[in-house]
């Protein structure tokens, strides 16, 4: 039997068929949670999921919040932490309890890369329902949103990962702002074995797996391969996944922290010719994450990161300036509490394990300043059913602030 | 612009509605706009120098015809303004750490010039096809009349950037054909690109995990692994190359055009000289009737022939690669086809080589040998220097026989490693890949695999998107061509 449109024409409709019937079908057949590979936001993701109850407060950020939020865990509880499995703030639950007498149940959602967009995904998709928490207390530094090694909102590993979890339709022209990922993401939703390749790639692997075990088995003995040989031998296979056993959070003392290590280059890479494009719209995705909490009855605490003065001189004065000016209007118009700890005295660089990262020691310290935030601030108070025992005065060293009538930066603010 | 790339999935469907939507005499022009976008689309600059190129011999090459006593001259004018450009993007860096080097050794620190010179894609190819040009006029072949024929040859974007190399006086002709779109341009010229793209995604990017590895940590893989990487890398190179040309002959194809093939099976070569027909055909024709004949070919004495084969696989291997390494396997690829030579004189001198050559087993053994001593090659070509080349061959032949004697199958890393599953799969994988090359073999020239049912070709073509669509990955990596 021959065709008069051709062999490739007919094979091309078949090949549509094909998608059309999956997607008829195959609704059923991928869960959200079942990741390929897990990485940071694969086993965050998974422990959200198996969390029992309600979290009181979710704490949102990069590494910048992840990094001391889990180092001074290590230090509280006197033992190294399992990074892979370590979701709970232990040390800003106690905190908050020693402040305000009430206990709270924190899950700390920060993620290394992570971003407003990303922020936004864990919001709009995770934090609902009877997963809703009280309060979302959210750590910004500069590098979320003006990250030059970024090529778009959607190429973070957290987006990839939470773009599982819902329709990211809606905003795809912010998170793609180009057309090729357009294309990509568009290609995606039209050929089903496109959209679900990740899945089905990983259930081919795993089926490849089990039939190698049986055709080729392990021999006994030998040398075992490890996790840290893979990384030596393929350092590009599977960068973002995350194994047990691979990346600990180790107790320290003042004495025996690791020695500063000096980043700057790389954040000289990060920060050299802001790309405004990408910051306006990170900062609209931060409005968007904050109307959404408030919406669903969410108060959001905006935390300033501290970074060191090193870090800070690498960015340009007008671009700091807008966002800082614009984080604070931005939690003034959503009614968000804004923490300014960028300009806290507390922190010297002393604190930071390099150039942005607070070690435990300023973890300690970054967690108190937040949690006496809390204490002090009417809405998380009533949120958190905190009583007011003379709460009311500025924290130490904190600077909580609602202000009002500052502007955001627009692309219109591009300098010249 | 790469042919496994998203770009590339709109960038030519857009070309061919063009190109059978606008009349014919726009099609040329039609299609060189786009070669250009597509060069382009890399490095804009670089536009500059192909265009450059281009010009300067369409304008210098018709000299050399119109010359009576200055042939000579004219075509050392024109081959020179090329190789000096290819010399200077592409070895400017090797020759200045061969001067240095030099220099140290006689006890003179030079500090050389940082040039910032980035090597223009394809450019080795084009300029071979410029070479041959010139070459042609000079033996009387004519002149390419028409600048944006002679711009297209030079700049077609299916073969632009690593061939297969054209001949203008196939391609050049076939642009002035009225043709009209028949569906088999389409059948033909998709299952191409289908098949090549299956080649490069689905074989050879699995096989570079493997040999990225091996060749950047031969320290930790036992020799009998060491074996299975080099075999892999033989099938990587071999499916990298073959994809790419495949997907760049499906492209031409697409317009009606023809472009020649690079590769027919060539692991079952039986001896080098025969692998060299097999392998690359378009660059070793090329170095046949450019560099071998020109140099006296084998024309002269046992001593010139071998030294016209060591000279042009020597320039061969640097052809590929401005590093000592190539140069090294240019000159391991002389010295084969050197002894080759001799060793079938001799046969030929006992009067046994017909009795041999018709033995079948003489055959299988010949193959086997023959493709171990191109995977030896492989190492000298893919190992990143001489260092890493060093360790690889001293495990792969010297600590080899020592290991094969006491054997097991624990000392094999590979069956350790579990995650990329690649690693223990290649012992299935790769004797699939050797076998299919028989079987490919087989059945060329049979029907079923000439002309298969249409069904038959329909169910492989919506397979192969099935399987590609699934098994694409985000950032495949480049063709390994691409760099030379």
């Amino acid at each position: 039997m021959a065709c008069a449109f051709g062999s490739f024409a007919v094979a091309l409709l078949l090949f549509c068929a094909v998608n059309a019937a999956a997607w008829a079908g195959g609704s059923g057949w991928w869960r959200a949670a079942d990741f390929p590979h897990l990485s940071w936001t694969g086993w965050r993701i998974k422990k959200f999921l198996q969390f029992r109850g309600t979290p009181d407060i979710v704490l949102l950020g990069s590494s910048l919040m992840l990094v001391p939020v889990a180092g001074v865990d290590a230090d509280f509880v006197g033992r190294r932490l399992e990074g892979a499995d370590h979701y709970r703030s232990r040390y800003f639950e106690h905190a908050l309890q020693a402040r305000s007498r009430r206990s709270a149940r924190t899950f700390d959602f920060s993620l290394p890369g992570e971003m407003p967009s990303d922020a936004y995904l864990i919001t709009d998709f995770l934090l609902k329902g009877d997963k809703c928490p009280k309060v979302i207390v959210y750590g910004l530094g500069p590098r979320d949103f003006m990250d030059n090694l970024l090529p778009s909102p959607s190429s973070t590993d957290p987006f990839r990962n939470l773009a599982r979890f819902g329709d990211v339709s809606p905003i795809s022209a912010r998170a793609m702002p180009g057309w090729l990922e357009r294309i990509n993401f568009e290609l995606g939703k039209v050929f089903y074995l496109y959209g679900r390749k990740t899945d089905i790639m990983a259930r081919a692997d795993a089926l490849a797996v089990k039939s190698l075990d049986g055709l080729v088995p392990e021999p006994a003995g030998g040398k075992k391969f490890s996790i840290d040989s893979r990384r030596s031998l393929l350092p590009l296979y599977l960068p973002e996944q995350l194994c047990r056993g691979e990346a600990y959070f180790r107790p320290t003392t003042t004495n025996e922290r690791p020695q500063f290590f000096d980043n700057l280059n790389e954040y000289r890479s990060r920060y050299c010719h802001v790309k405004w494009d990408t910051f306006v719209s990170q900062l609209e995705f931060l409005s968007d994450t904050l109307e959404l909490a408030k919406s669903r009855g969410v108060h959001v605490v905006l935390v300033a990161m501290p970074i060191t003065d090193l870090n800070r001189s690498l960015i340009q004065d007008y671009a700091f300036n807008a966002y800082l000016r614009s984080i604070k209007a931005i939690a003034s118009a959503q009614g968000a509490t804004f923490v300014n700890l960028y300009a806290s005295p507390a922190f010297s660089r002393a604190d930071f394990g390099d150039t942005v990262h607070l070690h435990s020691g300023g973890g300690k310290k970054l967690l108190d300043l937040i949690s006496e935030a809390l204490c002090n601030d009417a809405e998380c108070r009533i949120s958190l059913s905190i009583p007011d025992n003379g709460y009311g005065q500025a924290a130490a060293g904190a600077v909580a602030s609602r202000p009002a009538g500052e502007p955001v930066a627009t692309a219109q603010d591009r300098p010249l | 612009m790469l042919f496994n790339s998203l770009q590339y999935l709109v960038f030519l469907p857009t070309v061919f509605l063009l190109f059978w939507i606008v009349p014919h005499k726009l099609r040329v022009p039609l299609l060189l706009v786009a070669s250009y976008v597509f060069y382009m689309s890399w490095k804009p600059l670089y536009g500059l120098l192909i265009f450059g190129l281009t010009l300067g011999n369409f304008l210098l090459v018709p000299l050399i015809a119109k010359t009576a006593t200055h042939k000579k001259l004219m075509l050392g004018l024109v081959v020179a303004l090329n190789l000096i450009t290819l010399g200077v993007f592409k070895y400017a860096y090797f020759t200045m750490d061969v001067v240095k080097q030099g220099l140290g050794l006689a006890g003179l620190n030079w500090h050389e010039p940082h040039l910032h010179i980035i090597l223009p894609l394809g450019i080795s190819f084009f300029v071979f096809e410029f070479i041959h040009y010139a070459v042609e006029v000079y033996r009387g072949k004519p002149t390419v009349k028409s600048f944006i024929d002679f711009a297209l040859f030079a700049s077609f974007f299916p073969t632009q950037i690593a061939g297969p190399i054209k001949r203008y006086m196939d391609f050049i002709p076939q642009l002035s054909i009225p043709a009209k779109f028949k569906w088999a341009y389409l059948d033909e010229g998709m299952q191409l690109i289908l098949l090549g793209l299956s080649k490069k995604v689905l074989i050879a990017d699995n096989l570079a995990l493997v040999v990225q590895a091996g060749f950047s940590h031969p320290g930790n893989f036992s020799a009998a692994d060491l074996w299975i990487i080099t075999y892999a890398f033989a099938f990587q190179i071999f499916f990298d190359f073959a994809g790419y040309t495949d997907i760049a002959r499906g492209s031409a194809m697409l317009f009606g055009y023809k472009v020649p093939i690079n590769f027919n099976l060539p692991y079952i070569a039986a001896n080098v000289s025969d692998f060299w027909h097999r392998w690359h055909i378009s660059l070793s024709t090329w170095l046949r009737d450019y560099l071998f004949i020109p140099l006296g070919g084998s024309r002269g004495g046992k001593w010139f022939t071998s030294r016209n084969l060591f000279i042009t696989m020597a320039l061969g291997g640097l052809w590929h690669g401005a590093a000592t390494h190539f140069l090294i396997w240019g000159v391991y690829q002389g010295v084969l086809l050197i002894l080759h030579r001799e060793y079938s004189q001799v046969l030929e001198r006992l009067g046994i080589a017909q009795k041999l050559l018709a033995s079948k087993i003489y055959h299988v053994v010949s193959v086997v040998f023959t493709f171990h001593l191109v995977c030896i090659g492989w190492v000298l070509f893919r190992a990143d220097n001489l260092s890493i080349a060093g360790e690889m061959l001293s495990k792969l032949l010297v600590q080899a026989p020592v290991e094969f004697t006491h054997f097991s199958v624990q000392q094999l890393a590979i069956l350790h490693i579990r995650d990329p599953i690649i690693f223990p799969a290649l012992l299935i994988i790769l004797p699939v890949l050797m076998v299919s090359h028989v079987v490919v073999n087989w059945l060329n020239g049979k029907k079923i695999y000439e002309h298969p049912p249409w069904a038959l070709q329909v169910g492989m073509m919506v397979a192969m998107m099935c399987l590609l669509t699934i098994f694409s990955p985000d950032s495949s990596p480049r063709f390994i061509y691409f760099q030379f």
